[in-house]
């Protein structure tokens, strides 16, 4: 019997070289794809895949809400999450969201083979950062307070998260009402709810917070060039 | 008509979808790939594309540098920007470094195949989200 592949990422380039990746796999199929987290969940509920691959950084719903959904949904889900970036942070969330496999998107090509497999074998796959991470976790448990620990914020509920996921992207109320089939005063409640609970005024404080606690992914813009001119000369 | 391009980007699993995507057109050929913009500027001198694919943000030389560097070198050189920057003033940028193109890599599934063929016919291929893609000569 075939494996049985959803791979959600929000850039349809990334799919396709995905796809061809895993396909060369005999006995692998990607059974479907999707670009966003909420056509994610849909699709996983309808295919109910053996391995879904969520991309962290998807508009609408992300890749971390996403896998916390999916196996609150089902716990039977086995979830993959690529990502740019293998920060303590995203680390930490990943785990916590139940993720069974942390594969770094630039080391996709060499990594994702190896991770669905371990999932395959009912095994976890977690880049070398990530096992570093858990060790020394392991070896500071008992400490009073861990010299990582990020300070604590107050806890938005999943309804919150995907709500203020969906302002930061620049959605008006009206907008996330619709996309989340919920009422513009529903809507606006939370919002007030979301902006007492972390005490934000304006918009651009829930932008900020979106990003540093990805929700929402930016790209930055490539670093100045170096001093020393690179002509034909260096070449 | 033949096409020779090179794939230039820091992500392998990027450059297997641009491939799997160009490889798709008769004649046309991913004759090699480059992981950053340094590499990309050896690989040039060494297999002569007709146009060549560049991703903007890649470490050690970022394409625009590489850009520059490849106007001189290789004046014939079509290059194509293919990147998740979805700004005019990035696309000026990029223009003004020399590119024939610009496309933005989420529409990459939807532009690439037009853009390569105006880049490779010496046409310039703009298009960012939510715009009409323009071309001219």
């Amino acid at each position: 019997m075939k494996l049985r592949i959803l791979l959600a990422d929000d850039h349809e380039i990334v799919r396709r070289g995905l796809r061809s990746l895993l396909e060369k796999r005999e006995g692998w199929e990607v059974c479907g794809e999707a670009s966003d987290g909420r056509e994610a969940i849909e699709k996983a509920l309808e295919l109910k895949p053996d391995v879904v691959i969520v991309d962290i950084g998807m508009p609408n719903l992300n890749g971390l809400d996403t896998t916390r959904q999916l196996l609150q949904l089902d716990p039977h889900f086995k979830v993959i999450v690529l990502t740019i970036t293998d920060s303590d942070q995203v680390i930490r969330e990943a785990l916590d969201a139940g993720a069974r496999g942390f594969v770094l998107k630039s080391d996709a090509a060499r990594d994702l083979v190896a991770a669905v497999e371990a999932l395959q074998n009912k095994r976890m796959f977690f880049t070398p950062r990530v096992n570093d991470l858990v060790l020394a976790g392991f070896l500071e448990k008992g400490h009073a307070v861990s010299r990582t620990e990020a300070p604590k914020l107050p806890t938005l509920t999943a309804r919150e998260r995907e709500i203020t996921q969906l302002l930061a992207e620049g959605n008006s109320s009206k907008e996330v009402a619709c996309l989340l089939n919920l009422s513009t005063k529903t809507v606006e409640t939370h919002r007030s709810n979301i902006m007492r609970k972390l005490s934000f005024h304006s918009i651009r404080d829930l932008v900020v917070y979106a990003i540093k606690n990805n929700l929402i992914q930016i790209e930055l813009p490539p670093p100045p060039p170096p001093k020393a001119p690179v002509g034909p000369a260096a070449l | 008509m033949t096409i020779r391009i090179l794939l230039v980007d820091d992500h392998p699993i990027v450059r297997q979808g641009l491939k799997t995507l160009l490889e798709g057109r008769s004649g046309w050929e991913v004759i090699g790939e480059a992981s950053d913009g340094a590499e990309a500027v050896e690989k040039a001198k060494e297999l002569n594309p007709d146009v060549m694919v560049l991703d903007v943000t890649m470490p050690r030389m970022n394409g625009l540098e590489a850009c520059r560097v490849l106007r001189r070198q290789a004046p014939r050189l079509e290059i194509l920007f293919v990147t998740q920057h979805d700004s005019p003033q990035m696309m000026r940028e990029a223009m003004d470094a020399g590119a024939r193109g610009y496309v933005v890599k989420s529409n990459a599934a939807r532009d690439l195949l037009a853009a390569v063929e105006a880049v490779s016919q010496h046409r310039v291929f703009t298009a960012l989200n939510g715009r009409e893609a323009t071309g001219s000569n």
